[in-house]
């Protein structure tokens, strides 16, 4: 079941798994800095989710500009863990609140932040509350055969109006602020740096996972009618598919993995506001993808690292440079890389060989 | 002061009060220092009574506390930056006299609410109409009954019709405050103040409501009621000229968007930056204008807003030509390369002109606001309106009435056939792309004169745009319009109700419901060719 | 001029039975008071010219389109007008396009597979593995659609003729009840053309059959009545001969 690309690509994963944590906590000299651990297990949520992505888009044709709101979602269920996990230690000391609900004078936990304090009810709703906005979402979108750009339209339409939710104080999730000034996890220090290795590990587990769960579900028969709904999805109904059950389907299970990689995201950014709904961030992923392969699962993870490590660099070192280095690399991957690099090394490999070419997605 | 003094002076010489008049006069601001604050707000009152022009200027000396009194009990008004004194009875000097020679003419608050009265009393004879019309106002707040002499003084004197009529409702809410008012009179009173039916008319009716005396309770609640319905009808067309502004707006910026979705099945991302492109264009001309011309500083929107479509236009041109061309057939990879435009125009305006909001006037007959019945109209929306219906009516011709819109539709519904019959569809697609473009740089041109000219102004309105369009139907204008209207009269009256984030996705929310029922808009493009 | 039945008696279990169906686009009727009987295991052929209506008819019997008025009806009881084209093709109506449509992306093997009589649910689909009938029935498929060297192939590569076959090898592959087939013979050589109406005839009997066909030829070679559809409704029907003898048909459609 998992190929060849993969299988370089989860070894890889291993190697850094290994590699990381011993160069941080164990060799004399701490050859990999504390902060670049906390980097790579960022990158590596970046990867999970457009992974996440690459399953809807690159297998199903869905592209989702909206992607990001279940990461974001994923990411402020498990923020609500953390705050609450900062008990009395804030700057009110208030035990039963967190600090920003004193600051706009509430008295009582709202019912939704009920049983944050338990780590599992925070795991379990990782995953339930994207799951949840996916599934009524997309109930209502495919069921009324939204498609194309519509559906995109749409999709970057509900996480804006998220976005603006979350930035209400009255929501009760910190507003502009958002949630942060987590102190510790499961009763491990945030700021410890073997926490931080713990959770970049944790990260690459989650992706390698994912990355399995993801090419099992690709491989199997259900992969294979997503396959249909992608480029003949009116052929694909008159074969007797309730397209929109499997378009439900696969959009729920991949905005589950956006939770569980924003999840992962958050104790090692250290903040979960409501910027990460903004439309901007979600078409970010899409590049992601789309410039490491759409339909490659591997070649997604890839470009995610890739963008984002760039990001990391040249906002450091060119801030006004970024902007040019995004928007040029849309242009020419739309342009020039259709199927992204990982595709188009693949294709090139097969030509050398004499095979006819994979022919890959179409939009 | 000193102007203030001058004419005072100026007054005393015509000798203009009879002597009676003047003793009266002499006698009140002569009773000015004495007493209890009480006594003093009465002797304030009737100086205003006295519509004496002079008791104008004590009166406001007193206000700004430069009323004091000589040690030998002389009220005189000092000038506060001179210390120079002068008889406040007369105006005759009384030299500079030692500060601490002097004794204030203390107020309390109720001396100073019968000073603001009586000065719109005497106000009221001024020879500025927008100031009679303040004082009126006032005296209708102040709903004094001894103030209905004057009232009835001023009214006679009065030439202008708004003030004449503020007047009578002044008097009006006077009358039915006097307890010996002869009860027909009150009546009318009544029917003069419900047909104001404004919040003051309502403050003024509300206690008579409950009078002893029913005919006139029951005619005063009758008027509040129909006060009340002429309020709702108006907070109705208030909120109602609201949506449409939010409206005329909407359709700017969404109108080229439709033309590029329509036509060519395009979308283009980067659409809210050609707004922004529209938008500092206005502000570039602005600037060369403030340098070089400061005259022409009327004129930049109308010099702005040709350049802000070739500006707009050209950089679509560009954009198709360099980017989209190659997709065609593929929207969902314009959608991304175009994306990558937007950000690389954001960044180079960033870079030119800082990320900061850019400071973009309003020319003269943009700014400012008139009063129509009860609502608020400001004239740069007003103006933004009528540019937006213009704008809509020059496309409108341009796809009816000229060769290349009657190409553009023709490459509209059928490519492929468009293209055998001869039309370059090449050009075409270019030339619409640029079309939709330069209109995106219009809608920048007015965006400018009421939302922050920064690198963000295009990312706060693509949404909108977006909804307005898929709301409305591609491919259709007047969908577009429709669209726009119907979403931002929604918006205004969601916005009381839910709050304006609230209202906005409230918003969002109905147009993903409402596209369950028709997901191809409101407007849609019916038939096979469409479903297959 | 409408023709009664044939003058056969009246059909007692009618497969399909379509009663004053109409259905308009914008102001044109593209199908207009239309009735058509189909019987268990009958072969039919409509024919008619361009805008007939044969395309739309095909769409209100799958639930593509939903008719303004009239009555659908799948074996007496199921009301076809309910139905989207999933809940008719899971009852049994397969249909094949006019233009072949295949999966591009899948190879000729999983074409078949994904066609294959199974449950449809995602659930299902997710948990399924191949089995020894199901190998048997596609080794079946590929010998009578005569695509056994191409089993591996990628179905975008095929060619037109090629991916004809395949699409009626996924239409057989459904075990449909009801087969609609839209126009089977373009881009098939004149040989293939025959062997297609052969196989047209062997399955009719066991199951329906209705054939939109343009090609008189093909239309000749089944050998079954012949519906004429002229403005979205029916013009004529009865047999070949019958049918084209009719000055009406003739002027419509055969005469020129």
């Amino acid at each position: 079941m998992i190929d060849r690309r993969m299988g370089i690509f989860l070894a890889g994963l291993f190697v850094l798994a290994v590699v990381v944590p011993v160069g941080n906590l164990a060799l004399a000299g701490q050859p990999v800095p504390t902060y670049l651990v906390a980097l790579i297990g960022k990158y590596l949520c970046y990867a999970l989710l457009a992974v996440a992505l690459d399953l809807v888009w690159g297998y199903c044709g869905i592209l989702s500009l909206g992607h990001g709101a279940f990461f974001a979602l994923g990411g402020y269920a498990m923020g609500m863990y953390l705050m609450r996990e900062i008990g009395d230690r804030g700057v009110y000391a208030n035990p039963s609140v967190p600090d920003f609900m004193v600051f706009i004078g509430w008295k009582e936990l709202p019912w939704y932040w009920w049983g944050f304090d338990h780590f599992a009810l925070a795991a379990a709703m990782v995953v339930i509350a994207p799951g949840l906005l996916a599934f009524v979402f997309g109930w209502f979108a495919f069921r009324s055969r939204v498609t194309g750009v519509y559906l995109s339209i749409i999709t970057q339409a509900m996480t804006y109006a998220l976005m603006l939710a979350f930035f209400r104080n009255d929501m009760g999730f910190g507003g502009n602020n958002g949630l942060t000034d987590f102190k510790d996890i499961l009763g491990f220090d945030l700021a410890q740096p073997a926490t931080k290795v713990g959770l970049m590990v944790l990260s690459a587990l989650a992706l390698a996972g994912g990355l399995v769960l993801a090419r099992w579900v690709t491989g199997s028969r259900l992969g294979k009618v997503l396959v249909c709904v992608r480029d003949a999805e009116s052929r694909t109904r008159f074969l007797g598919y309730r397209v929109e059950h499997y378009k439900l389907f696969i959009f729920t299970l991949s905005a589950m993995m956006a939770g569980v990689a924003g999840a992962l995201y958050v104790p090692q950014v250290g903040i979960i506001n409501p910027s990460e709904f903004s439309p901007a961030n979600s078409i970010e992923i899409v590049i992601w993808v789309a410039l490491g392969g759409r339909g490659t699962l591997v070649g997604a993870a890839l470009g995610a690292i890739v963008v984002a490590a760039a990001k990391t660099v040249l906002t450091g070192a060119l801030p006004e440079a970024w902007l040019y280095a995004l928007g040029a690399l849309f242009i020419l991957v739309t342009l020039v890389l259709p199927t992204g690099v990982v595709g188009a090394l693949e294709d090139t490999l097969s030509r050398l060989r004499g095979t006819p070419p994979r022919k890959e997605a179409k939009a | 002061m000193t102007s203030l003094l001058r004419a005072l002076a100026l007054l005393l010489a015509l000798g203009c009060a009879g002597a009676a008049a003047a003793q009266d006069f002499a006698g009140l601001i002569a009773a000015l220092p004495g007493g209890s604050y009480a006594d003093r707000a009465k002797v304030v009152k009737d100086l205003g009574l006295t519509g004496d022009p002079r008791a104008l200027v004590v009166l406001r000396a007193l206000e700004a506390d430069d009323l004091k009194v000589l040690a030998d009990g002389t009220p005189v008004i000092v000038n506060d930056k001179t210390g120079a004194a002068v008889a406040a009875v007369d105006g005759s000097d009384r030299g500079t006299p030692a500060a601490d020679s002097l004794d204030r003419v203390k107020v309390n608050n109720a001396v100073r609410r019968a000073l603001r009265s009586a000065i719109g009393m005497l106000t009221l004879r001024d020879p500025d109409p927008a100031r009679r019309l303040a004082a009126a106002r006032d005296a209708l707040k102040a709903a004094d009954p001894d103030q209905i002499e004057a009232l009835d003084a001023a009214l006679a004197a009065e030439t202008d019709a708004g003030v004449a009529a503020t007047l009578a409702e002044a008097r009006a809410a006077a009358v039915l405050k006097s307890p010996d008012a002869a009860g027909p009179d009150q009546l009318a009173a009544i029917a003069t103040l419900a047909a104001r039916g404004d919040d003051a008319a309502r403050a003024a009716l509300t206690p008579v409501a409950a009078s002893a005396k029913p005919d006139l309770a029951k005619a005063a609640q009758a008027a509040l009621a129909r006060i009340d319905e002429a309020q709702r009808f108006w907070g109705l067309a208030q909120n109602l000229w609201y949506g449409l502004s939010l409206g005329s707006v909407l359709m700017l910026a969404a109108v080229g968007l439709a033309i590029t979705f329509g036509v060519m099945g395009v979308i283009n991302m980067a659409h809210g930056e050609l707004v922004m492109l529209g938008a500092y264009t206005t502000f570039v001309v602005q600037q060369v204008i403030r340098a070089e011309a400061p005259g022409l500083f009327g004129w930049s929107l109308v010099i702005a807003a040709p350049l802000a479509f070739v500006v707009a236009g050209a950089v679509g041109v560009v954009i198709e030509r360099g980017i989209v061309r190659h997709l065609y057939g593929r929207p969902l990879e314009t959608l991304l390369a175009t994306w990558g435009v937007s950000l690389m125009l954001q960044q180079a305006v960033r870079s030119a002109f800082g990320p900061d909001n850019r400071d973009v006037g309003n020319p003269g007959w943009m700014s400012g606001a008139f009063h129509l019945g009860q609502m608020q109209i400001t004239w740069n929306r007003l103006w933004i309106l009528v540019f937006a219906f213009a704008v809509f009516a020059v496309l409108l011709m341009v796809l009816k009435r000229t060769p290349i819109g009657l190409q553009m539709r023709a490459v509209t519904q059928n490519r492929a056939m468009a293209a055998n019959m001869g039309i370059r569809t090449g050009r075409v697609d270019a030339l619409t792309f640029g079309l939709g473009s330069g209109i995106a740089g219009l809608a920048g041109v007015a965006l400018s004169q009421i939302d922050n000219v920064s690198p963000n102004l295009g990312q706060n309105y693509i949404v909108d745009s977006f909804m307005v369009v898929v709301f409305g139907g591609a491919g259709n204008i007047w969908g577009t319009m429709a669209g726009a209207f119907t979403l931002g009269i929604a918006n205004k009256f969601l916005e009381p109700f839910a709050g304006a984030v609230l209202g906005k996705i409230l918003i969002l929310v109905g147009i993903i419901l409402f596209i369950q029922k028709r997901p191809r808009g409101l407007f849609a493009v019916k038939g096979r060719a469409v479903e297959a | 001029m409408t023709q009664p039945i044939g003058g056969l008696p009246p059909v007692a279990q009618p497969q399909l039975y379509l009663d004053g169906v109409s259905r308009s686009f914008d102001g044109f009727k593209a199908i207009n008071n239309l009735s058509l009987v189909i019987e268990h295991g009958e072969l039919r052929a409509v024919i008619g010219p361009n805008g007939a209506g044969k395309t739309t008819m095909m769409d209100i019997i799958t639930g593509k389109t939903r008719p303004d008025t009239g009555q659908v009806l799948w074996e007496q009881t199921v009301d076809l007008t309910r139905l989207d084209e999933a809940a008719t093709a899971r009852l049994g109506i397969g249909r094949k396009f006019q233009k072949p449509t295949v999966f591009e992306s899948h190879t000729v093997q999983d074409n078949l597979t994904l066609a294959l009589k199974a449950d449809r649910s995602p659930w299902a689909t997710l948990f399924r593995r191949g089995s020894a009938p199901e190998r048997s029935r596609i080794d079946e498929l590929l010998a009578l659609t005569r695509l056994g060297d191409h089993r591996f192939r990628l179905a975008g590569a095929l060619s037109h003729g090629q991916k004809q076959w395949l699409e009626i090898g996924m239409l057989l592959a459904q075990e449909p009840r009801l087969l609609l087939v839209d126009e089977p013979a373009a881009g098939m050589t004149d040989a293939e053309t025959m062997l297609t109406a052969d196989l047209l005839k062997s399955i009719a009997g066991e199951r329906s059959v209705i054939v939109v066909e343009h090609d008189m030829e093909f239309v000749r070679a089944l050998g079954c009545k012949v519906t004429v559809l002229h403005q979205g409704a029916v013009l004529a029907e009865g047999r070949l001969d019958a049918v084209s003898a009719m000055p009406d048909v003739i002027e419509v459609y055969l005469g020129r």
